[in-house]
């Protein structure tokens, strides 16, 4: 603990405090200006582009004036199929850390694995899927590749939402549910996960919008390309998501009309994450208001 | 790992009671007769196997971090090491490491231009976002009215679920034409200043939402003390609210920057993805040097995987070289997450 300083209230600190309050205040009015010109920018860009055709149209490999649909099926399926998968693993390995562990070692190494899975670049688990998923299986550019992989990178955020809620379910509560004889599992399913449920669901909510917006590791494990057919639910086709999608028309530039399909599959892509923000801070409320 | 298994199996009481309570009030035996919960053997049983399952699930965890590290080794290191089947030839760490000459094609595969790339972006970026975002963080902890904290951090919360491919949309249309052809750049202004400010953008939500964190745990005895020895809001925030908040600040740092240094694929759209940036940079002499640094076409090790992978066959020199870069940036990422426990630990002493 160092000693408190000696302050000096002269003219010219006066003058400091208001030039810094100035300072911050304008970086923090910076952000807003970014976020609205961000958005708005998007937006503006996709807003000729966005009517029901080019929701529901196939896309065109070489003409212009292609759609979206597979690519918007393929990120709803590649989202469910992956929350799907990394939401046992997550909760229990959640349960396991706030249960379970207990304080000490085993508790810390824990929290290391999962900070250094949650701190892994998108591109290095792709490199993982890719090694695994797509070559040593043979599962080649897939469904079930991209799923897998980028269930990887739900784990950890699933994880620690379910570890962090569980910690603030109140001790008492607990000491309840064993008084009346409830066994640990009992008292787990029964009465913590019940009272975490909120918190869990809008960490859950979050974490499929990071799975819908993630590209590095689907460009890698479930390919670039969409099955002719729709809706294509088999897990060993091909499956291009919007991300990718906006991603590989501009890279690859053989569309003709590539800028306008990214610049409205972005838009489309900024609209459902502004609505999932929204879903969130709305059951938020709602659940705000209800417990009071 | 048996034995914590073992231990904490054999600490759940018969009666099922769990371990949890063995620190606090321990519960009335009658309790246990209550007719809310039976406890028939299959319960016990139950009991022990959930235990066995959430255990498994959280040795899955630890046993990604190992599988993520063993399958890129063993692909990263062919490149040095080659295995039987592999038709890449060995390379020497030094003409990996140490070189700048990338040229695939020539059977040359120094990787430094990527690695220079990287800090380079990496570093600019941390410059503009660990400033403003510490300061932004203790506005809103410390200085913003309620309804700009809220606000602030609604915004903070819809940057960061912002996928990377619309930030590299957005630099590719909106960013990179108001740059271009100015008298900052006399060419198309992709490199590392664009792709900086960009990457900026992306961590300064990471670095802001932790570094409020560390403000608002700060005791307010701190900030009291400040302000009735007399100090300005400034001078409390400048010499006491920082430094105390210090390691924690760093930390958020360290994992801003470990975010910045894996973003692929926006910073792939506006950074012009030119290996031979060094010799570029080198040549053109129409441009102050500076502003030459700051607008060549450059690469760096994710954008390099995202641009060659997909185009080289398994096995190759090429492609275990770029999984060898792979294996650099996991690497980096373990580095990184120690060092935020190194501080958090600084913090504690």
């Amino acid at each position: 603990m160092r000693a408190m300083p000696v302050f000096r209230r002269s003219r010219s600190s006066k003058l400091v405090d208001r030039l810094m309050r100035g300072v911050l205040w304008s970086i923090a009015i910076l952000f807003v200006v970014v976020l609205i010109l961000f958005v708005g920018a998007i937006l503006k860009q996709g807003w000729p582009v966005l009517n029901l055709s080019f929701l529901t149209k196939m896309p065109e490999t070489l003409d212009a004036g292609g759609g979206i649909k597979p690519q918007i099926f393929n990120s709803i399926y590649l989202v469910v199929l992956s929350l799907g998968l990394s939401l046992p693993v997550g909760l229990g390995a959640g349960v396991y850390m706030a249960e379970y562990a207990g304080k000490g070692r085993t508790l810390n190494f824990l929290r290391l694995c999962i900070e250094t899975l949650a701190a892994t670049p998108s591109i290095v688990l792709a490199l993982f899927g890719m090694i695994v998923f797509v070559q040593a299986m043979g599962w080649s550019f897939s469904i079930r590749s991209g799923a897998l992989t980028l269930a990887l990178l739900n784990i950890p955020v699933i994880t620690r939402v379910t570890e962090v809620s569980l910690l603030g379910v109140p001790r008492e509560l607990k000491e309840a549910s064993y008084g009346l004889g409830a066994t640990k599992l009992q008292t787990i399913l029964k009465v913590a996960l019940p009272y975490a449920a909120t918190g869990i669901l809008t960490g859950l909510v979050l974490t499929a919008g990071r799975a819908f917006g993630e590209s590095a590791i689907l460009v890698f494990t479930a390919g670039t390309n969409a099955s002719a057919h729709f809706p294509d639910f088999r897990l060993t086709v091909p499956g291009e998501t919007l991300s990718v999608h906006l991603w590989y028309v501009t890279s690859d530039g053989t569309l003709p009309d590539a800028r306008e399909i990214a610049a409205g599959t972005a838009a489309v892509m900024i609209i459902v994450l502004l609505s999932l923000n929204l879903l969130v801070r709305l059951v938020d409320r709602i659940i705000r208001r209800r417990t009071r | 790992m048996p034995d914590v298994l073992e231990t904490s199996l054999t600490a759940v009481p018969a009666n099922g009671v769990g371990g949890s309570l063995a620190d606090g009030p321990s519960a009335p035996p009658a309790a246990a007769e209550s007719p809310a919960f039976r406890h028939s053997r299959l319960r016990r049983l139950t009991d022990r196997w959930a235990h066995l399952a959430f255990l498994t699930c959280s040795l899955l965890v630890v046993g990604l971090i190992g599988g993520i590290l063993f399958f890129l080794a063993s692909r990263g290191l062919a490149a040095f090491w080659p295995a039987a089947g592999n038709t890449g030839r060995a390379l020497s760490l030094s003409e990996v490491f140490l070189s700048a000459d990338w040229s695939p094609s020539s059977d040359r595969f120094g990787i430094l231009p990527f690695i220079a790339g990287s800090l380079g972006v990496t570093g600019l970026a941390l410059l503009i976002a660990a400033p403003t975002g510490t300061l932004t963080a203790v506005f809103i902890a410390k200085m913003a009215p309620p309804w700009m904290r809220n606000l602030m951090r609604q915004v903070m919360d819809l940057l960061v679920g912002i996928p990377s491919v619309v930030y590299g949309i957005f630099g590719l249309t909106v960013v990179l034409p108001l740059v271009s052809h100015t008298w900052l750049a006399d060419a198309p202004a992709s490199g590392f200043a664009v792709s900086a400010v960009i990457l900026a953008v992306m961590i300064v939500p990471t670095i802001v939402s932790l570094s409020t964190d560390a403000f608002e745990s700060l005791p307010s005895s701190l900030d009291e003390g400040a302000q009735a020895l007399g100090s300005s809001r400034w001078q409390a925030i400048w010499h006491v609210l920082i430094p105390a908040a210090r390691p924690r600040l760093l930390t958020a740092a360290v994992l801003g920057l470990g975010r910045a240094i894996g973003e692929a694929m926006a910073v792939q759209m506006v950074i012009g993805n030119n290996p031979q940036w060094i010799a570029l940079m080198r040549e053109s002499t129409d441009r102050a040097p500076f502003l030459r640094a700051l607008f060549t076409p450059a690469a760096t090790l994710t954008t390099e995987l995202v641009q060659e992978l997909p185009n080289t066959a398994a096995g190759s020199t090429w492609n275990n070289v770029l999984f060898a870069m792979g294996l650099l940036l996991y690497l980096l990422t373990m580095v990184l997450i120690l060092a935020t426990r190194r501080l958090g630990r600084g913090k504690e002493a």
